[in-house]
């Protein structure tokens, strides 16, 4: 099968407090057989923040990472949901407002850039679907995570808003599941699946984001989750990094291993849980090494 | 365990998943259901004398084209004339028969029945009786926001100097029929007391006088005051369940950010931290931030930090080193340049 080429976006927080996710990435993408180019200069998409206090530097910041794929003539891949909605809108802003185009070509000539509207923006949740493809994972997939009961926590930003996605309601999207099933999986239903982690009021007070995902946690650990997989390091950074005080303030224990999205596709690939960095979360995922290959898991039952 | 539905991906590569919901219209709704079928309706009952919440069960026979409305009417014409639930225009106009079917905000008069459906009224409001809930915390937060105009400078006489674009949120916000929909959806306002976020509907209302170039910026300044609207966690959940389709987020509450950083800078300095880190460095760096936004108080929980630091999560030698990115020198240009307006 031919190698596919992407330029890769990973974005702030997989180069920083979820530096594992970038990891896991690349050990991934090796695996399915995609060939990604790093886009070194492309800064931050102006998070939430920036869009909304200086929309001129966020369409800005935003068409620039279309405008260096667009020059590799390549497909974008991101593994943020926040960054693919500050893309997609970027673009669609772009394409939809001839004054707009103009303006930010205009900054974007001082470093001899220019945009044409012309780069695909995919996360890596649709490229697995898109690109790789239901019937080319399925023979990937070397280690069926058999019974690992999972709880997939989509976040809001790769669902919604609706005039983006098309989702009449945001509830139907089953990528994720459906995704887990191919994996070998039983993704369960619980009421956290499109609700929000409270990340992007986090910075300033966490009490929004302890409250929230406090709630969507237990309700997946109630369903009978083994783990939580999620496509968002801003979702992770709250579900993982938060754990401890979220736990604080339901006052129970909730001991729930969060994954990478890549990271649950890796283990199903057959590669360690120590290639995949899952050792580097502030909730120890260890347990979810029975699920790997060669350590007892259940693909050794299975035989 | 429930089964999720297969995904149709289009062969086309640029298709978005999403995009099969585009299949998803009144027609095909209601062709789930035919003639002679009966509708499951099962309603959420209240009432306040004595104070129990019960769920009555329903079967409403169904007709062509059925809506929401035409099911709850044809109960409380046949089985519980006693079921209270408001209505006026029947045309997605006056806003009042907003409720809940199986989870999700909808207006009963503009939405198809589905062939079970669990009816409740609308979250984050005192309910009154069945479906009928309290408005007046909605009201009296609209009318403490002053949602009116007062001009810097006096009228200059007709016809006013406005363009379209000067315009086109206020005009958006104009479009609200004051439904509650998306109120009821707010996960932040379904945390009550937590934080003093006056909550979408109010903010829409607001952004229709405060968002007009007519208005005095000390007047929208005293307005914005009273928001807490940084507590806006970006869901979107608003934006889902509006009837009037207005982009709430990012048509209403982004530009009334936008008012706030530039009237009201000590509301937005968590926004104006990440705009100056990012303008020196490129990219978040997420301890510079929190270093910035919560001062000494990041450095207060000791124990996390710790274990931050044993799993990797944070260097403390690229957050005081300041350690240059390929993508520093771009975003310093971009940001620090010469500012420009839509």
């Amino acid at each position: 099968m031919a190698t596919m080429r992407f330029a890769y976006y990973p974005g702030c927080s997989a180069r920083s407090t979820c530096a594992e996710l970038n990891v896991a990435t690349h050990r991934v993408v090796a695996k399915l057989g995609l060939d990604l180019l790093q886009l070194e200069s492309a800064t931050c998409t102006g998070a939430r923040e920036l869009r909304a206090i200086d929309p001129a530097g966020f369409y800005t910041l935003n068409v620039r990472i279309l405008a260096l794929a667009e020059r590799y003539s390549l497909p974008l891949m991101t593994i943020c949901n926040t960054c693919t909605l500050n893309l997609l809108d970027a673009h669609a802003a772009f394409v939809t407002d001839p004054d707009l185009a103009q303006t930010v070509n205009a900054r974007l000539a001082e470093e001899d850039l220019k945009y044409s509207g012309r780069t695909r923006i995919s996360h890596f949740l649709w490229v697995l679907h898109e690109d790789i493809g239901e019937a080319r994972l399925r023979e990937l997939v070397i280690n069926p995570l058999t019974d690992l009961t999972v709880a997939a926590f989509y976040g809001c930003h790769i669902t919604r808003p609706p005039l983006r996605y098309g989702f009449v309601d945001s509830r139907n999207n089953a990528a994720l599941e459906k995704l887990a099933e191919i994996l070998g999986c039983r993704p369960i239903d619980y009421s956290g699946r499109t609700e929000c982690c409270g990340f992007h009021t986090a910075a300033h007070d966490e009490k929004v984001a302890i409250k929230l995902t406090g709630q969507h946690i237990l309700s997946a650990k109630i369903g009978g989750a083994k783990a939580m997989v999620t496509p968002c390091p801003l979702c992770h950074t709250v579900l993982d990094g938060f754990q401890r005080e979220i736990e604080k303030d339901l006052g129970q224990d909730l001991n729930m291993p969060i994954l990478h999205l890549p990271q649950l596709v890796g283990l199903a690939l057959g590669l360690s849980p120590e290639d995949l960095n899952i050792d580097r979360h502030m909730v120890p995922a260890g347990a979810l090494a029975a699920y790997s290959v060669g350590t007892g898991g259940s693909i050794n039952e299975s035989r | 365990m429930n089964s999720f539905p297969a995904i149709v991906v289009s062969a086309d590569a640029a298709s978005r998943l999403g995009q099969i919901e585009h299949h998803d219209t009144l027609g095909l709704r209601n062709s789930r259901l035919a003639l002679g079928d009966s509708v499951d309706v099962n309603i959420r009952r209240f009432d306040l004398d004595d104070g129990g919440i019960r769920y009555q069960q329903f079967k409403v026979p169904y007709r062509k084209s059925m809506r929401v409305l035409d099911a709850l009417n044809w109960i409380a014409e046949h089985e519980a004339t006693d079921l209270a639930f408001r209505w006026i225009c029947g045309s997605k106009m006056c806003g009042s028969c907003a409720l809940r079917m199986n989870g999700r905000e909808v207006l009963a008069c503009w939405e198809a029945v589905e062939p079970a459906m669990t009816i409740e009224p609308l979250r984050n409001l005192r309910v009154i009786r069945d479906l009928v809930v309290d408005r007046g915390v909605y009201e009296d937060k609209v009318a403490r926001l002053e949602p009116w105009i007062e001009r810097a400078v006096p009228y200059t006489g007709f016809p006013e100097p406005l363009t379209h674009k000067q315009m086109k949120d206020s005009s958006k916000a104009l479009d609200c029929i004051g439904c509650m929909c998306c109120y009821s959806a707010c996960p932040v306002i379904g945390l009550g007391d937590l934080t003093a976020f006056v909550g979408p509907a109010p903010l829409v209302q607001l952004a229709q006088t405060a968002l007009d170039p007519r208005n005095d910026p000390q007047k929208v300044k005293r307005s914005l005051a009273l928001t807490d609207i940084f507590n806006c966690v970006s869901c979107y959940k608003c934006e889902e369940v509006c009837p009037a389709a207005i982009p709430i987020v990012s048509r209403i509450i982004e530009p009334l950010k936008a008012k706030a950083a530039a009237l009201l800078p000590d509301m937005a300095g968590h926004s104006l931290a990440l705009r100056a880190i990012v303008a020196a460095r490129g990219r978040v760096d997420p301890s510079a931030l929190a270093l910035r936004v919560q001062g000494l108080r990041a450095l207060l929980n000791f124990s996390r930090i710790i274990r931050l630091l044993l799993r990797g999560k944070i260097n403390p030698f690229k957050t005081f080193l300041l350690i240059k990115t390929a993508a520093a020198a771009p975003a310093r240009r971009i940001l620090n340049g010469k500012a420009w307006r839509r």
